[in-house]
């Protein structure tokens, strides 16, 4: 086209010049004048630019309307373009580009940051909850032996939870491309749910979060969770009873992604008809993972761990009591070998009862209170002991105290009749009394205070008050012949018993002369109390 | 099996409930409708001897606080604009939904059902109202809620309209593929 005016171009000017009369030029102008005029215009208007830019200017959002309509060869054509474009303007200022993309920037790194954190979350807890138990193990097994990893035979074995239904979605119309249930559930209207589902996830996006792009992905309901799978044409959603593990998302998604990959072309043209879907079915069907009676399944190992611990800690407490008494008798057995007095021949137990046999000085501490003391039951102790002499230090002590106790209370030193003086006979016997109360005194154990009492007696004739003074001043008078010998008057305490105590009672009178005395008692008393 | 999505959209108070309530199957409560903004019933019809599901999508009618939502329509085969006889501006209110429908599902089938037809004499609507639309070669369907008269018809047209565009793309398509 831009040849021909060109050719042609230069003939009305040479005609004007070569053709003297003018005729023909004139007759070109009136046969083509008007289309030439426009021809002209034509011309400059391609060839200045200014006019060209202009004209393009107004048609080109329709030419790139109109284009976009017929194929995406623009898209892919403008593609370097955009890319170069974002680069320069990153280059010469990023300032534009981050503010433009602030608002959304957050949202993004947010949803990202907690889909990630939620994953990480439950898995280790999954992880923690799983490393710990037999039937890890047994897992871990399986998945070596099959050649499959572990988190799909986790997967395959978990029992809190199990996809009830599966609902594969057209994510535009919402119809239900095809459904796979548990041949036990009842299904109604799945078509129905299909589409509620799919307005329930609008209501919720348009109602609360504002923006687009953010899906529902999660609906809890009491124990059911339906998880929510988008894909750009489709959307898988699976109901599950208990608590899904995390691994159950990510099959969710690799069967979202196989549907997409082989069923695009009936994706991309779907009109209403479901029938090329039901190819999806085994997909499907594979997702319906999990088995029964979870809770149930949750009781019984509860009430295992209950009883577990339940025999552990009767163990426990056996073996405890157990201890306890081997370490009470340990001790008992050590203390009564250690104890003066006592020598431990043999000792045995036998379900529960002990046999303890041995010899005994009967001055020792008695064994009965020491196994009070151990705190092991008396009744289950059946012990012998043999009397015995200890030759002991502690016990030869005692023993030549009680022998003095003994001989000084045997003494008795006799009165005239009604006279409380001693007579020279009774004051040799004073001699024995006093040699008696001074190895009386020796051989007191430390701690130990003597008070040898003096008891002043008479005969039973007179009359009981007069007797009462006499019998009071024949003590004192022992007392005071003591006390003459050096012996400290301290020790002494003197007791008037008139004739209470007779030495018998209804002896012949001839006899009676002998209840006329003074006689001595011995008590021992801790230091200290008076 | 041949599933369509179908929805019906009309100003508020026009009926449209109450219009389908004792010819679809519904497992849903009207609260739906107040809250979500949709309930959801199904319909199954035969058209040249086939079962189509319609699977209907009863959106919340329009008023000063609600509109139509274009992610309610997405995906939509056809659907039913309803408009109350005794109000004019209802009629108005459907010219300008269909319009906005129209931008979002294209030229899809769709009826226009003229309700109340039991107490027609008393009719703000009068037919000069509808000669324009008639033009427009819009399906008008006179119906009544009270008596149930022209609700199976009305699925029926839709229905038969839906397929008659379902096979018809199917050729192209096939010719396209071929």
């Amino acid at each position: 086209m831009s040849t021909a005016p060109s050719a042609r171009e230069p003939s009305p000017s040479e005609g004007a010049n070569g053709d003297p009369s003018g005729g023909y030029a004139r007759l070109r102008e009136l046969l083509v004048g008007p289309e030439q005029a426009r021809l002209e215009e034509l011309q400059r208007r391609l060839d200045d630019r200014q006019l060209r830019t202009e004209d393009l200017s107004q048609v080109i959002a329709e030419a790139i309307t109109l284009r976009l309509r017929r194929d995406r060869s623009l898209q892919h054509a403008l593609n370097p373009l955009v890319e170069d474009a974002v680069r320069i303007s990153v280059a010469r200022d990023p300032g534009i580009l981050a503010s433009t993309l602030y608002p959304i920037i957050g949202a993004a790194v947010r949803k990202s940051v907690a889909h990630a954190l939620r994953g990480l979350v439950d898995s280790i807890n999954q992880t923690l909850e799983r490393s710990f138990s037999l039937e890890s193990l047994k897992w871990r097994i399986e998945a070596r032996r099959a050649g499959k990893s572990f988190g799909e035979i986790a997967l395959i074995h978990s029992l809190r939870y199990r996809v009830e239904q599966v609902f594969l979605i057209h994510r535009e119309s919402g119809l239900l491309l095809a459904h796979a249930a548990r041949a036990e559930q009842i299904v109604q209207d799945s078509d129905l749910v299909s589409g509620m589902l799919t307005a329930i996830q609008d209501f919720v996006r348009d109602s609360f979060t504002g923006a687009g792009g953010q899906e529902v992905e999660t609906i809890e309901l009491g124990e059911f969770n339906l998880w929510v799978q988008h894909g750009p044409a489709a959307t898988l959603a699976g109901v599950v009873s208990g608590t899904p593990p995390p691994e159950l998302r990510g099959l969710l998604e690799r069967t979202l992604e196989q549907v997409h990959s082989d069923f695009a072309a009936p994706l991309s043209e779907f009109k209403g008809d479901t029938s090329a879907f039901a190819a999806t079915q085994p997909l499907l069907q594979g997702l319906l993972l999990g088995q029964g009676a979870t809770v149930a399944k949750h009781k019984s190992r509860g009430f295992f761990i209950a009883a577990a611990a339940a025999v552990v800690l009767l163990i426990a407490a056996g073996l405890f009591l157990l201890v306890r008494h081997q370490s009470r008798w340990d001790r008992l057995l050590l203390r009564l070998r250690s104890e003066p007095g006592i020598v431990l021949t043999s000792a045995d137990k036998s379900w529960g009862h002990y046999r303890l046999s041995g010899l005994r000085d009967p001055l020792s501490t008695d064994p009965e209170a020491l196994i009070r003391d151990s705190g092991i039951d008396p009744v289950q102790v059946t012990a012998h002991w043999e009397p015995y002499v200890s030759l002991h230090a502690k016990f030869s002590a005692e023993r030549r105290f009680r022998s003095e106790k003994d001989a000084l209370e045997q003494e008795v030193l006799r009165f005239p009749l009604n006279s409380a003086q001693l007579t020279s006979e009774q004051l040799i016997r004073l001699d024995d009394v006093e040699a008696h109360i001074v190895n009386l005194q020796e051989d007191s154990a430390a701690g130990q205070k003597i008070v040898v009492e003096v008891r002043g007696h008479t005969d039973p004739t007179g009359k009981e008050d007069r007797n009462e003074t006499l019998s009071q001043q024949r003590a004192e008078a022992v007392v005071k012949a003591l006390s003459d010998r050096g012996i400290s008057r301290n020790m002494f305490r003197t007791v008037a018993m008139g004739s209470r105590e007779p030495l018998r009672r209804n002896i012949p009178a001839y006899m009676s002369d002998l209840n006329r005395r003074v006689s001595f008692r011995v008590i021992v008393e801790a230091e200290g109390a008076r | 099996m041949i599933q369509k999505k179908i929805c019906m959209v009309g100003a508020f108070g026009v009926g449209k409930t109450s219009l389908v309530a004792r010819f679809v199957h519904s497992i849903f409560s009207e609260k739906y409708q107040t809250t979500v903004g949709v309930k959801i019933d199904k319909k199954v019809v035969q058209s040249r001897g086939e079962e189509v599901t319609l699977v209907l999508w009863d959106l919340a009618g329009e008023d000063a606080l609600t509109t139509v939502k274009p992610a309610q329509i997405k995906g939509a085969s056809g659907y039913i604009l309803v408009v109350d006889g005794l109000r004019r501006q209802t009629l108005e209110a459907a010219r300008d939904l269909q319009r906005r429908v129209t931008e979002v599902v294209g030229n899809a089938p769709f009826v226009c059902v003229l309700n109340k037809a039991d107490v027609r004499e008393t009719w703000e609507v009068q037919p000069a109202d509808l000669e324009p639309l008639a033009a427009q070669r819009w399906t008008l369907v006179e119906t009544s809620a009270k008596t149930g008269a022209g609700v199976e018809h009305l699925f029926q047209a839709l229905a038969d309209a839906m397929m008659q565009e379902h096979h018809a793309t199917d050729s192209t398509t096939g010719a396209v593929a071929g």
